[in-house]
């Protein structure tokens, strides 16, 4: 059995009195592409800054390949590459001189694909870094980590700032990393990004793991979207087992079915159906669902 | 709650405008800033105009003192004119004024670049930018609030120097108090309508001051040549240092003096508000010609990095050092005779064995204590700067620890500050066998060495305070210092008690090369900045990474 990329024990972070991460497990395996999904505070990138040992855990502990993030930082550091959403850098260096520090700090660097990712991101490397836009520098700090073609790559937001042709290059190195064998957890807002890349999805709410899974599994999970067009009246299936939000618009009726859909079919069977569509759930549905409850719910839950 | 307080005090609450915003938070800061260094301005003029009224207290030796500097054509170029120097306030004005305006002008060059520049590169000006305030309106705020924390030195130098003059020993007038106060402080206001002006012309804070310093540096450049002879004595007219010497308070006051400065603060204050309006946010009026590069020596390795990114302000330190150490040495024989003026200096020095140019070279070497002190408080600013804006992270997501970090950042302060110690020692050697003082260079390049024991300490505090509460380095290591620096100066004057001066590091040091190096005490200083220095790196290595 291979080593996971990236495995969190019972993972938890406070800050004072405010807990942004709760007891998290999760695990990247080698070779796989995980998204984080979560809304603003839900503990995404005090996850990463766990995993990264820019930030004490509470509790718990996170490994990279197997070394603590903790207490082997810098061997498990030579093992992952990291894209914050924000590009810090230094303003008075060029991209070039940038490019060069980073890549000697990291150890390796592969040339001759530095420049082809300067080319596809279409870099000038001879700016200085304060002369660059926001999206310029989140190219630079993309190209200094994914020259490494480190084992893991941890991308916090990685395309912020970016425009469409270069969000497209970005999907295009991850896929080719991939490919390779790299493993990759990405956290990010753009969840038509998170539904093309990624292998499994975890969902953090108030630092607390909600829901993990692939697309599939997420999907079975959750509610299907059932609309239905009668040739007369329309029944009333309000009480029909696993059938929530029943909206009717004339001779339609619309409703979400979680669980098996039989009981629903049953009592429609002698209404008089002429047209019956039933849809899976998007990811943007499914991670509205997650949110439509009041937060104290699963606060409440991952107290017990 | 809390919530509610914070945001009513920042002015965010509907109802309470937020037009003023900018007005009022550089208000805040500036007069805080100001206040402080009030107090400080106040207990130097004191300590000089009672240690005079201790030292020289017969007619005699206040004769001896005018004979042998009243026409010092190099002390008058480093520190002005001695104008009745045989009286209190003629002493304290010339000890005093040139100290203080080149000091204020400091404080205003970096008050005035940070609060302008240093705000809007922060990013703090661009919310309230697209609101209801204009680029010109948000320069006109931010000036007045710099010309409030103006008045607030202004104020509490007025104070402490009128209530230090009400002292019969000193005797003088709350009016004369309150002039001399005024042309102490109008250095401060004119260089902070430079400051705010080079914000305008520059790209970045860091590029407003260095603008700034060229021209503070111009103007006591000219101001010395102004000094130097009686025949370029208009040049003084010439440079802003040069107006407020002429104010020449408590000896002839001359309040027309003030009117260049108030034309200078005037035309400066126009010009920012003018070239605010006219230039994009976060670019400069200058072209940036430096955005695009071609070649150079690059840095490959943090602590490379670290050295590249330090140069700019340890070369100008070196330069300061090196100048200022030449100056001091040049006067090295006529300091000696100072000493040997003062019938209390005198007495003290000769129970140690000592006199003459040794004596002075010792007490000028204190003020290279304080000049390498600022060199390692900045250090230790850096590196927490570093890691506030997240530049630090680049680092330190790649297989670099956290404890090689800090210790390369501490290889490299200390060498700055050894190098930085020697220099002074070569550099007043150099000054005074020129000024033909009989003086080794041997005891002169150890007298060096001793003076960055303080700044050694003052280091390792800092490493210390930022590992245990990195949001309070500044606050905390600048504390210390004008703990130690006030205990030094008010220790001359008050007969304090020796627990309480054996607490700043500057008494700890020997006055050397008057007296033998106290090795012990400087033994003693290198441990605990070690042992500070250890814990400071351990617990750095435990804490999370903290942003502002």
């Amino acid at each position: 059995m291979t080593m996971p990329a990236i495995e969190t024990f019972g993972l938890a972070k406070n800050y004072g009195t405010t807990r942004a991460l709760v007891g998290l497990d999760l695990q990247v395996n080698e070779g796989e592409i995980v998204g984080c999904l979560g809304p603003n505070g839900a503990g995404k990138t005090t996850l990463i800054r766990l995993l990264l040992g820019l930030l004490i855990p509470s509790h718990g502990r996170a490994e990279i390949f197997g070394m603590d993030s903790q207490r082997d930082t810098v061997a498990a550091h030579r093992r992952l590459a990291y894209v914050p959403g924000e590009a810090n850098l230094w303003p008075t260096l060029s991209v070039a001189e940038t490019l060069r520090l980073l890549g000697r700090v990291y150890g390796k660097v592969d040339l001759t694909y530095q420049a082809e990712l300067i080319d596809r991101f279409s870099l000038d490397v001879t700016k200085r870094v304060r002369a660059l836009s926001k999206g310029n520098r989140q190219k630079l700090i993309l190209v200094a980590a994914l020259m490494t073609r480190a084992d893991v790559l941890i991308l916090d937001e990685p395309t912020s700032g970016l425009d469409p042709l270069m969000e497209q290059a970005f999907r295009l190195c991850v896929h080719e990393a991939k490919d390779r064998g790299q493993s990759v957890l990405l956290s990010s807002h753009i969840l038509s990004e998170v539904e093309a890349l990624c292998d499994r999805i975890a969902i953090l709410r108030a630092g607390v793991l909600v829901e993990m899974g692939t697309m599939v599994e997420m999907r079975h999970l959750s509610a299907l979207t059932v609309e239905v067009t009668f040739s007369g009246d329309v029944p009333d299936v309000t009480n029909v087992a696993g059938v929530s939000s029943v909206i009717v618009q004339g001779s339609t009726l619309r409703c979400q079915v979680r669980g098996p859909v039989e009981p629903l079919l049953n009592s429609l069977a002698n209404s008089g159906v002429r047209e019956l569509l039933s849809r899976e759930p998007s990811l943007e549905e499914l991670f509205l669902s997650h949110y439509g409850a009041p937060a104290d719910d699963v606060a409440n839950d991952s107290n017990k | 709650m809390t919530a509610i307080s914070n945001l009513s005090r920042s002015g965010a609450l509907p109802g309470r405008s937020t037009r003023a915003v900018i007005a009022r938070v550089t208000t805040e800061k500036s007069v805080r800033a100001g206040a402080v260094w009030g107090i400080v301005f106040g207990l130097y003029i004191a300590t000089q105009s009672l240690t005079y009224a201790t030292s020289y207290k017969t007619v005699a030796s206040r004769r001896l003192l005018v004979q042998q500097f009243g026409h010092n054509a190099g002390i008058s170029a480093l520190v002005g004119p001695a104008n009745q120097i045989g009286t209190v306030p003629g002493f304290t004005a010339w000890k005093c004024l040139t100290v203080l305006a080149i000091i204020g002008a400091v404080w205003a060059i970096l008050t005035g670049t940070k609060l302008t520049r240093g705000e809007e590169d922060a990013g703090r000006w661009e919310l309230l930018l697209v609101g209801q305030v204009t680029r010109t309106s948000a320069a006109r705020q931010a000036l007045l609030g710099l010309a409030v924390g103006a008045t607030s030195l202004f104020v509490v130098t007025s104070i402490i120097t009128v209530a230090v003059g009400s002292s019969p020993k000193v005797a003088i007038s709350a009016g004369a108090a309150v002039f001399f106060a005024l042309a102490v402080v109008s250095s401060a206001l004119m260089f902070l309508a430079v400051g705010a002006f080079c914000g305008q012309l520059s790209t970045s804070r860091r590029q407003a001051a260095s603008l700034g310093s060229v021209i503070l540096g111009a103007s006591y450049a000219l101001r010395m040549v102004a000094d130097s002879s009686a025949g370029l004595a208009w040049l003084r007219w010439a440079t802003p240092l040069g107006w407020v010497e002429e104010l020449q308070p408590l000896t002839r006051p001359r309040p027309f003096a003030l009117v260049p400065i108030v034309a200078f603060v005037i035309v400066f204050a126009l010009g920012t508000l003018y070239l605010a309006g006219r230039r994009d946010l976060g670019a400069g009026t200058l072209s940036d010609r430096s955005n695009v590069l071609t070649i150079r020596r690059l840095p490959t390795t943090p602590l490379g990095l670290a050295a590249y990114l330090s140069r700019p302000v340890l070369l100008a330190w070196a330069a300061s050092v090196f100048a200022y150490g030449l100056l001091l040495g040049g006067i090295a024989k006529s300091g000696g005779k100072i000493i040997t003026s003062s019938p209390s200096l005198r007495l003290a020095f000769a129970r140690l064995g000592v006199s003459g140019a040794d004596a002075y070279l010792s007490v000028a070497l204190l003020i290279m204590a304080v000049v390498l002190s600022f060199v390692a408080l900045g250090q230790v600013s850096a590196a927490r700067k570093e890691e506030s804006s997240g530049q630090l992270e680049n680092l330190l997501v790649r297989p670099f620890s956290r404890a090689a970090w800090l210790v390369e950042r501490i290889v490299l302060a200390v060498t700055a500050l050894v190098l930085g110690g020697l220099l002074a020692g070569v550099a007043t050697w150099v000054g005074a066998i020129s000024d033909h003082a009989s003086v080794r260079f041997s005891s002169l390049l150890s007298a060096g060495l001793n003076v960055t024991f303080p700044a050694l300490l003052l280091f390792g505090v800092g490493v210390l305070v930022l590992g245990v509460a990195p949001r309070m380095v500044s606050v905390i290591t600048y504390s210390l210092f004008v703990w130690f620096f006030l205990i030094e100066i008010l220790g001359s004057v008050a007969n304090m008690n020796h627990w309480i001066l054996d607490l700043s590091a500057f008494h700890q040091m020997a006055a050397s090369p008057a007296t033998p190096i106290a090795w012990t005490a400087n033994a003693v200083m290198v441990a605990v900045a070690l042992v500070s220095a250890s814990f400071g790196v351990e617990l750095f290595r435990h804490r999370d990474l903290l942003g502002e």
